[in-house]
């Protein structure tokens, strides 16, 4: 059975848009290490999607590189969706940048799929953003078919009898399943008409549920086929507050609840949800609702970080101004859920029972405010230590388990100051102790003021000289460490740098 | 006393199977470092400990229980020692920071309570009396222990450092190895009676060990032989061949 006709609009290299890039000057975006958009310059260089910084750097040196921002993508991208609304309802949000909606209403409204295909792309056009727009069977196809229209006219028809000839050329690393097409063309399964060709049952067999899913879509099919399901049964999940909420933070977090209810409710009848539709009302009476695609495959944590950037989107362009009375979460076309298998002993409910903990604190204080501590390379005690905030994977920049020669030696300083704090080093005569450029101490160090605290040296050690970063100009340091010894039992990482001294570390 | 839960399964599983079940009742402690059982045998469910100092003694308390496999959380403490927590034994992937919580410290004390088996806290000047309480019946209800740098009413253990010196380092050479430290612990945990115990708070490789008399010396040898590794190296590498 052929999936109903999709319109797919694209706007491409989207972060960059929205981060007010220009095409013609190179710019990328990171994310976590790895290029995720380019602009049309940078790809001339050479740059390209899933690079490293230093490779992307490497074709075009000049590159201007912007961290991710998920929040202001989605943002801007609700002016794009509601131009879109003007001429179709229904609009369903893939990611910031994709759009997709049902092609078979509004064409059969306006007379046909190329008038109305014509009149979304125009209408985009119009506010200046750059986009191309296809129509074919199923949204996979629709979206192949939107890149493929952005070298032309921007606008690409796929009548619903040649999709498969339509999709049989392009490699199938467009499925946007690595593991899987990694395999495939190392067996020598290079598009999808080849995949296509292979017989359903076999590869169900051989590669699983994604590889069912690659097949179907391969074929111009649904990902997943649809599941009959008796029109009564409410599957949405819905709150009231009792006294209208101002901020969206307490929202956020009933989201989250909402979106385990709606999880449990699907789970319960093994059912997955295509999209979710997020519908949220204020106390003067307005209704505003949005579709998010899901796949079965978003957390609910995911979900609740969707449900912020849209109410983000929605106060920022001023649709939504009063305080939220309701906020309902329901899932949009469900499917019969053919599984991720999840490990049977994975996450333990202590676990869970940690994550719901730090995602409450999270909400409470901010993303960055509850981090997880990762060892990571450098010689000074502040660099050995990278925090990572919750929920994020970050590797640090630089490895732990190199060899990192002048790394203060073991045993670690239980106390590190985020920032050096001053200090001055007096000699037995109370002049100050210099260090010159050659490793030189003018005087045996006897007295370490700290503060309004002072102390008697009893034993140093040093100085270490640190030389480190001179071929680059913002973060090169030279400076000389030394370990101290005071009459109150303690000892102290010093640092002197141009004369300057500072309590890096507290061994106490 | 009253079953638990727990308790009644694994009788009855008992009962069916013929075997003995092994089951840790819910009221069992927290471990705490080998090191450290000589002064507390071990952290209570839903009491509080206090120590008199942001240093190693208070990442040892977290250690033991990381090393169990329990989570950690850490409040108001943006200069806690991580690489150190993690020489002592810490596992820094249950280790959760929450550096900055502004006036908002109790109620990140207490999600963090609900969730996790131990909580590092370094509260404010005087915490009220209320929220002392407060929390303190939240660590009982959901059988969680407190360590809080600092005075805290009520607390059943108190640990400092009464005195301590550091070794290896001498006039311009040399560097920090260890550090012999006097620990004394009082308290309800320890019936009233004043505890106390020699430790190398840190030794050599950042763990904590015994350092009373009798082992100082055994301590002394391995440093010898730390030495004596780090200045043969060399030597040993060279071919006997090319000497001969």
């Amino acid at each position: 059975m052929a999936p109903p006709r999709a319109l797919v609009l694209w706007c491409p290299d989207w972060p960059l848009t929205a981060a007010g890039a220009d095409p013609a000057v190179p710019a990328i975006v990171l994310t976590s290490g790895q290029v995720s958009a380019c602009t049309a310059a940078a790809r001339a260089t050479g740059v390209r999607r899933g690079q490293r910084l230093r490779d992307a750097q490497r074709y075009c040196p000049d590159v201007m590189v912007l961290d991710e921002d998920p929040e202001g993508e989605a943002r801007a991208f609700e002016q794009v969706v509601a131009v879109i609304e003007e001429t179709c309802p229904r609009v369903e949000v893939v990611r910031p940048g994709l759009a997709a909606i049902p092609a078979r209403g509004p064409s059969r409204y306006y007379g046909g799929e190329q008038v109305v295909g014509s009149m979304v792309r125009d209408a985009v056009l119009s506010q200046d953003f750059v986009c191309a727009v296809g129509v074919a069977d199923g949204t996979f196809a629709a979206n192949l078919a939107a890149r493929a229209a952005f070298d032309d006219d921007g606008l690409r028809l796929v009548p619903s009898s040649s999709t498969a000839e339509f999709l049989a050329p392009h490699p199938v690393s467009v499925l946007e399943m690595p593991e899987l097409t990694g395999v495939l063309v190392r067996l020598g399964i290079r598009t999808l008409g080849e995949l296509a060709a292979l017989p359903p049952r076999d590869v169900l067999a051989r590669f699983g549920s994604e590889g069912a899913v690659a097949h179907r879509l391969a074929t111009g099919q649904e990902a997943r086929p649809p599941a009959a399901r008796t029109a009564d049964e409410d599957l949405s999940a819905h709150l009231e507050f009792g006294p209208p909420v101002e901020q969206s933070e307490p929202v956020v977090f009933a989201a989250k609840t909402l979106a385990d209810q709606m999880h449990a409710k699907l789970a319960e009848r093994g059912l997955a949800c295509v999209r979710v539709e997020v519908e949220a009302g204020t106390a003067d009476g307005e209704t505003r609702s949005r579709l998010w695609r899901h796949d079965g495959l978003l957390s609910s944590l995911a979900v609740a970080e969707r449900v912020r950037w849209q109410l983000d989107a929605w106060r920022t362009a001023g649709q939504l101004t009063g305080n939220l009375t309701h906020l309902r979460l329901a899932p949009d076309q469900v499917v019969i859920d053919t599984g991720r298998q999840m490990s049977l002993w994975g996450q333990s409910e202590n676990d869970e029972q940690v994550a719901r903990a730090a995602t409450r604190i999270q909400v409470m204080l901010g993303h960055t405010a509850v981090t997880r501590p990762r060892l990571a390379g450098g010689r000074g005690p502040v660099e050995r230590v990278v925090r990572v905030p919750w929920g994020d994977s970050v590797v640090p920049a630089l490895p732990a388990d190199r060899p990192w020669p002048g790394r203060v030696p073991q045993p670690s300083p239980s106390v590190v100051p985020p920032s050096p704090r001053p200090a001055r080093v007096l000699d037995a005569v109370g002049a100050h102790v210099a260090v010159s450029g050659r490793s030189v101490v003018s005087a045996p160090p006897a007295r370490l003021i700290v503060g309004k605290e002072e102390h008697a040296v009893t034993g140093w050690a040093g100085p270490w000289p640190v030389r480190e970063y001179w071929w680059e100009r913002s973060r090169r340091r030279r400076c000389a460490r030394f370990q101290v010894s005071t009459d109150d039992g303690r000892a102290w990482l010093l640092a002197v740098e141009d004369g300057q001294w500072s309590v890096e570390a507290v061994y106490a | 006393m009253v079953a638990t839960k727990r308790q009644r399964a694994a009788a009855a599983l008992a009962r069916t199977t013929g075997a003995e079940v092994d089951v840790i009742p819910e009221d069992a402690g927290i471990p705490v470092l080998p090191a450290l059982q000589g002064l507390v045998p071990e952290l209570r469910r839903g009491q509080a400990v206090e120590v008199d100092d942001a240093g190693v003694l208070a990442l040892a308390l977290l250690a033991g229980p990381s090393r169990a496999g329990s989570w950690c959380g850490v409040v108001r403490m943006p200069e806690c020692g991580v690489a150190a927590a993690s020489e002592l034994g810490c596992d820094l992937d249950r280790l959760l920071l929450v550096d900055e919580p502004g006036d908002r410290w109790v109620d990140v004390t207490a999600a963090l309570l609900e969730a996790v088996d131990v909580v590092l806290l370094r509260p404010p000047a005087r915490p009220p009396t209320g929220v002392v309480r407060r929390l303190v019946a939240l660590a009982r209800k959901s059988g969680s222990a407190l360590v809080v740098v600092g005075a805290w009413e009520g607390s059943s253990l108190r640990m400092q450092v009464e005195s301590s010196s550091w070794s290896g380092i001498d006039q311009g050479h040399g560097r920090l190895r260890g550090r012999r430290a006097k620990v004394v612990a009082k308290g309800r945990l320890t019936g009233g009676r004043t505890r106390s115990s020699w430790l190398w708070l840190p030794g050599p490789d950042g763990s904590i060990s015994s350092a009373e008399l009798a082992s100082v010396s055994s301590m002394q040898e391995r440093l010898a032989a730390r030495a004596a590794t780090a200045g043969a190296g060399p030597a040993e590498g060279t071919d006997p061949a090319e000497v001969a």
